[in-house]
């Protein structure tokens, strides 16, 4: 390793992990001290291979995070009888058990169901997990979630006072509860995945980030056997699928490309291919959720090779199944957008007219551009510069707006997007 | 060729709150950092330095903890180098890592005792 470069994110991973494993010894009680000491070890790192880095960084850093299990050991004294039972005897054999990969992983899952726990508060998982398990910090959860660093950090200590107050377990959920919590931490993940996907506001580093932990996250579920699910499995089709064009959505001026005008060429074929695997897994169970509609239409998209030989009929089929199980706005308003691309105006019509775009709220723009692009088709060109100054009032991202900026001037030229 | 120490001076890393990610980054450009000056063969000795300190002080010899600087102005570490002068130092010294978090580096020449 001459050139000094390690393992991109070794120290982010690195930090959920040990949080992981040293909560398993101390328990989750002691979740603040052993967040911090971790921290300690990679300030410590961080000088120490200035000049050398270790043979094996990773050995190295798992050394580190025993070593500090014994600090931990001496500086926690209310948990006495804990620390006797982890070093006396064959227990300590138990202790170097817990640093086998397998074992490193399976103390990951405990902190994801931990941090998807019925106890806390929705709004306060994702935050937590991003903390604990991906290991971000609190500056790059405020701008990877767009809240005030503040608010992540009072979000965190709500957390944390919920487990200890619920006095939670470092376990996992009892086998008949399993099922439904699982869906809670896929939908975790799925707003994780969301949070790096669908915003053009931040930085596409970030994005990748948020994508790339909410991948890597469900995988480690997958690889479990009690929890697989084929909803799982979807859902891991859908980020390999989006995953897949997320660099084409923005160019090199950082500005939003769509769909339409998106460079197919630079799709990632590999995370396609591990989508399609998915995708069949997802199927062998006889139950179909959302995640398989919204997989399924972004295999479609993947599927066309230019944006005209798209197949919108199948697209729309999906659509309305997905909007049968799950009636929501957002998916309404897609369903018209491809009977816009159909030339099904009159029934788009229709669809626009039933939202409420309140009821989006702050997508609520994307509801006025799109009414602006129908009526940019149906020649009604008064009412769709109406409809776009009204999603340009109420856009709030940079990116989004220069977008409906030149949207707009088409609509004013009569030129097509 | 003349001996020069060049001090580094700043906040810790620690008190600054540096993620994971961002404590990566620094210590890849200070290793880049590192590595050219070995290439080059100017590096004589460098260390980084741990933040906590005890100062002894006074004919009895009292011993007292640290930190006796502001936060901002705890030495973080130093390297010896050879130059011809000091203007090369400052080239050298281009390359230290963390200005941008307020750091600074000071230079100073080693005095040779004459035999």
């Amino acid at each position: 390793m001459k050139d000094g470069q390690i393992i991109d994110h070794l120290f982010r991973h690195q930090y959920g992990k040990m949080v992981s494993i040293l909560t398993r010894i101390f328990g989750l009680s002691n979740l603040e001290i052993i967040e911090d000491a971790v921290q300690d070890t990679f300030v410590n790192a961080s000088l120490k291979w200035r000049t050398k880095l270790p043979e094996n960084p990773e050995a190295w850093l798992t050394k580190a995070a025993k070593n500090r299990v014994v600090d931990l050991l001496r500086k926690i004294k209310a948990d006495q009888n804990r620390i006797t039972h982890f070093n006396n005897g064959p227990s300590s054999l138990l202790l170097n058990d817990l640093f086998l990969d397998h074992e490193i992983e399976d103390s990951q899952l405990r902190m994801i169901f931990i941090a998807c726990h019925p106890t806390l508060n929705p709004k306060d998982q994702i935050g937590f997990a991003l903390k604990t398990i991906a290991g971000f910090s609190t500056r790059e959860i405020s701008s990877a979630l767009l809240l005030k660093e503040e608010t992540i950090k009072k979000s965190l200590i709500r957390a944390r006072k919920a487990i200890k107050e619920n006095d939670l377990s470092f376990e996992f959920p009892e086998k008949q509860y399993i099922p439904q919590r699982i869906e809670r931490v896929l939908e975790v993940l799925y707003l994780i995945f969301n949070e790096g996907f669908h915003s053009g506001k931040k930085e596409m580093l970030i994005r990748k980030e948020l994508c790339g932990e909410a991948i890597r996250l469900c995988k480690m579920i997958l690889k479990k056997e009690m929890f697989r699910t084929s909803s799982g499995y979807a859902l891991f089709a859908l980020m390999c699928f989006h995953s897949a064009r997320l660099e084409s959505k923005v160019n090199d001026q950082n500005e939003i490309v769509d769909l339409k005008n998106q460079d197919r060429s630079k799709w990632y074929q590999p995370l396609i291919n591990l989508g399609n695997d998915a995708m069949i897994k997802s199927t062998s169970e006889n139950k179909i959720n959302t995640y398989h509609f919204e997989a399924a239409i972004a295999a479609e998209h993947l599927k066309a090779k230019s944006f005209e030989e798209t197949n919108w009929e199948k697209i729309l089929h999906l659509y309305q199944s997905l909007s049968e199980l799950r009636k929501i706005p957002i998916n309404q308003l897609n369903i018209a957008i491809v009977l816009i691309q159909l030339k099904n105006y009159p029934e788009a019509y229709i669809q626009l007219m039933e939202i409420n775009p309140k009821k989006l709220e702050q997508r609520a723009y994307l509801y006025h551009a799109s009414m602006a692009e129908y009526y940019k088709v149906t020649k009604d060109k008064k009412k769709a510069i109406e409809a776009i100054d009204k999603a340009l009032e109420l856009v709030k991202n940079e990116a989004e707006k220069n977008y409906l900026t030149k949207k707009k001037a088409n609509i004013i030229s009569g030129e097509p997007v | 060729m003349k001996d020069f120490m060049m001090i580094f001076i700043g906040e810790d890393y620690g008190a600054l709150g540096l993620s994971q990610e961002e404590l990566q980054q620094r210590m890849g450009k200070w290793f880049a950092w590192n590595q050219k000056m070995l290439d080059a063969g100017i590096v004589k000795d460098g260390h980084a330095l741990h933040a906590n300190a005890k100062k002894i002080v006074g004919p009895d010899r009292v011993v007292s903890d640290g930190p006796f600087v502001e936060s901002k102005e705890i030495i973080g570490g130093y390297y010896i180098v050879s130059a011809e002068s000091v203007e090369d130092v400052y080239e050298i010294a281009q390359d230290y890592p963390d200005y941008d978090l307020g750091g600074a580096v000071e230079i100073r020449e080693i005095v040779v005792f004459q035999q």
